[in-house]
């Protein structure tokens, strides 16, 4: 049974996961104005139609507004933090070119990216043991393969503490 | 912390004005676009924000960006405005500068106007104008006469 709608792999998670555009931390707003019919909105309507879904899911914290039929000629709009604004003209581009024309001008690189990922590897490191918000596990009593947590089952008496100063204090 | 972090989440938004009966301050209605976790779809989500404007300066369907202030005014005016972005009824193009109304032109084009009045200047316009009239009185009376 096939999906349902025009384009319904825009619907899927794999899609929006694509997404490459991250917008860099100052960007708040974006706003999109286009024409629903004519040549020169063509490009902008590929582009609301196809890669707005995966820009908003890589940046859910980003306001994206659509307007239509404002403005006879199609473009986009940015708000930054410190209220700057950045406008670009999208009459008669590709959904391509726009795509990577945004990328270049507000997104962030490659290079940023891979220091973010890294970052955030080094954050869950499974070698840390610690409270859930900043490690992985909390004792070494909860991975498979070590000693299981004595609050559960009793540890085998050679390995109790009682019975190892016993054995101490009995050699001496 | 020297810099006064804002209070509330939103920083900058943009939303449209729906209610202007309270003094110095407008009802913004904000869109989001929420993902449907089901339909995997983005649909408009809305949210009503209160926002200072000290100049009362905005009329129902503008639209208006807004920025979060450093405390909350009252209890629910925590935003001021900053810029109206598209006054209703006189939409200005970013691009070209010329007011807009949907995809049309309200302005004439600057160039087309100044070929026009290279051609004519106003005394011509004038006699043109006049000879319109002369032609148009002369004739209403035939029109006028030949119905009983």
């Amino acid at each position: 049974m096939p999906m349902k709608g025009r384009f319904p792999i825009r619907r899927t998670l794999e899609y929006l996961q694509k997404g490459d555009l991250i917008f860099k931390n100052q960007v708040k707003i974006m706003t999109v104005n286009y024409n629903t019919s004519g040549e020169l909105s063509e490009g902008a309507r590929k582009f609301v139609f196809f890669n707005i879904p995966q820009i908003q899911y890589k940046n859910p914290w980003v306001q994206v507004v659509m307007f239509k039929n404002m403005t006879p000629s199609p473009f986009l709009k940015f708000y930054l933090n410190d209220g700057e604004q950045v406008l670009v003209d999208v009459e008669g581009k590709d959904h391509q070119r726009i795509m990577q024309h945004v990328k270049k001008i507000l997104g962030k690189s490659e290079e940023v990216l891979h220091i973010e990922a890294l970052a955030k590897m080094q954050e869950s490191n499974p070698a840390n043991f610690g409270p859930k918000k900043y490690c992985l596990k909390e004792c070494i009593c909860e991975v498979e393969g070590q000693v299981p947590c004595p609050g559960t089952t009793p540890l085998p008496k050679e390995l109790t503490g009682k019975y190892r100063t016993q054995m101490a204090a009995s050699q001496e | 912390m020297s810099v006064k972090q804002a209070s509330v989440h939103a920083k900058w938004i943009i939303g449209r004005v729906i209610g202007t009966n309270m003094v110095k301050t407008a009802k913004v209605r904000v869109t989001r676009l929420v993902l449907d976790p089901f339909l995997l779809k983005y649909y408009n989500k809305r949210k009503t924000y209160f926002a200072h404007d000290a100049l009362q300066q905005c009329t129902l369907g503008d639209v208006v960006l807004l920025k979060a202030l450093p405390e909350p005014r009252s209890k629910h005016v925590k935003h001021e405005l900053v810029e109206m972005v598209y006054k209703v009824g006189r939409v200005v193009d970013p691009l070209t500068g010329m007011k807009v109304e949907g995809t049309q032109f309200l302005e004439p084009f600057a160039d087309l106007a100044d070929d026009l009045d290279k051609k004519m200047t106003l005394s011509d316009k004038n006699q043109e104008l006049d000879s319109a009239a002369a032609s148009s009185t002369a004739s209403s009376p035939d029109s006028t006469s030949q119905t009983p």
